[in-house]
């Protein structure tokens, strides 16, 4: 039984793997998400993004990796105030006041050999307006010195997670599609 | 046996941080407050409600109080045909909390400058509930030629303070507003001042999105309720208004009924110049832009 000792000593480096934050205090977190309509372009925006990215294993994404990141949809800004109130209303953010994505890393390809950045496409499920929908979204990492940066870029449709386009001016209502850029910080807890 | 459970415990301790560490050490964070957002409007036809402008926006109001009665028919257009008191107001998010509205009226060429602060919000699931304080100065610059005193004279200045209390009812659905008001110099005409407690009263129900219908009614509960401009020849009376609302998204609309043709905050805290016999109703609308 004495081959055991050293072994279970051992086992916590072995499966060490790595959890990333989002730095909250990082400035350039964003979320941004814009609307074409007719005659303009209809954008909003918060820094209030959270969660992490979660794996196990020496190697990027090896093992029973996650990844979890919510948006606090109250905070979303226009520039507008009453737009903000009216847009809150639309998102029912007293009852559903995140957008929480969720899910794995499915694939990761290093984009060159002289920085860490990989490109990276996830899948798993959008819960946004009481709604939760599966959703693949493609996007990058660069990681640097005990931090990494993330960019995607995706789509939704107001009517898959049940919501009603809102007007935003008299009788203009926003498009039924919704481009979402989010670009953030991650810092290395473990 | 104790080696075997000294095995196990340190089986255990040395196990504990694998297991540990299986699982992301990340929480999820209580979701930002926001400022409760009762009514969806600044103002009802003639009240404030407790809701202010954020930090840098504009709202702009325009209305109109026709002077011939609804029951003049349709050779007066109903009141349409006018002529009418008018008001216009400018309002600028100073904070999201303060809120400064200048406006005027065309009675007396009225000015007034208005302070509105977010005080309270009570949050709540059935009854969420919010208090709001306002309060104002009123210049009156249109003097008639037969009273001996300027323009910038101290007796044409008013001032009033108005408590707003707020709460949503009914599944969020019918809002209801108290604004007990008091009102100083309520006449700029009087030798003695005067000043006037009136208990602003409001109910609106959202039928939807867009629609809801909406009362006012203000009595006078103490002091001064005489006429407001020279040659009245009549008292005062109890305010009612009563009418739809109309929202579309940055724009409110009022189209209503009422006994009161005054639109100066300081004006309308004396009352209506007739009383709210349906023969005295009068049309009038408001259309706000919230920019």
């Amino acid at each position: 039984m004495r081959w055991l000792i050293p072994f279970l000593v051992c086992l916590p480096l072995a499966v060490q793997g790595g959890e990333w934050h989002v730095d909250k205090k990082a400035q350039a977190n964003r979320v941004e998400f814009t609307s074409e309509v007719v005659t303009f372009t209809f954008s909003g925006s918060t820094d209030k993004i959270d969660g992490f990215v979660y794996w196990e294993g020496e190697e990027l994404f090896e093992n029973k990796d996650q990844l979890h990141f919510e948006v606090d949809l109250a905070t979303l800004d226009t520039g507008i105030g009453k737009r903000d109130r009216d847009m809150r209303q639309v998102l029912g953010t007293e009852k559903w006041p995140k957008a929480v994505y969720k899910g794995e890393f499915v694939e990761h390809t290093a984009m060159d050999t002289t920085v860490a950045a990989y490109r990276v496409k996830t899948k798993g499920t959008l819960a946004l307006h009481g709604v939760e929908r599966p959703l693949e979204v493609p996007g990058i990492i660069v990681m640097e010195e005990g931090r990494s940066k993330v960019e995607a870029t995706f789509t939704l449709q107001l009517a898959d997670y049940d919501i009603e386009a809102p007007s935003i001016a008299a009788f203009v209502k926003v498009g039924q599609e919704i481009v979402v850029e989010v670009s953030f910080y991650l810092k290395h807890v473990k | 046996m104790k080696i075997s459970a000294l095995w196990l415990g340190a089986l255990g301790a040395i196990l504990a941080p694998v297991l540990v560490a299986a699982q992301p050490s990340w929480q999820t964070s209580a979701p930002t407050e926001v400022r409760l957002e009762l009514f969806r409007a600044l103002k009802t036809a003639n009240y404030p409600t407790t809701e202010t402008l954020d930090q840098g926006d504009f709202h702009y109001e325009i209305a109109h109080r026709f002077l011939p009665t609804i029951d003049e028919g349709y050779e007066a257009n109903f009141g349409f045909d006018g002529p009418a008191n008018i008001r216009t107001a400018l309002s600028y998010g100073l904070s999201d909390r303060l809120m400064m509205t200048l406006g005027r009226s065309s009675v007396l060429d009225n000015l007034d400058l208005q302070l509105q602060y977010r005080w309270l919000q009570f949050p709540s699931e059935s009854r969420p509930l919010a208090v709001s304080l306002n309060g104002g100065i009123a210049w009156n610059t249109d003097i008639p030629g037969n009273i001996d005193r300027g323009a910038a004279s101290a007796d044409n200045f008013q001032y009033y303070g108005q408590l707003v209390v707020n709460a949503l009812l009914l599944d969020k659905k019918l809002g209801v507003g108290l604004v007990p008001s008091y009102l100083y110099n309520s006449t700029i005409f009087s030798v003695d001042k005067q000043s006037t407690f009136t208990l602003g009263t409001y109910a609106q129900y959202y039928f939807n999105d867009m629609w809801g219908l909406w009362v006012e009614y203000s009595p006078t509960l103490s002091g001064y309720q005489g006429i407001l401009i020279q040659n009245e020849g009549k008292r005062s009376h109890d305010s009612l208004s009563w009418g739809l609302s109309l929202d579309t998204g940055g724009h409110t609309f009022y189209i209503f009924a009422t006994n009161n043709t005054r639109l100066s905050t300081a004006q309308y805290l004396v009352g209506a110049p007739d009383d709210a016999a349906p023969e005295n109703w009068r049309l009038g609308f408001s259309i706000t832009r919230h920019l």
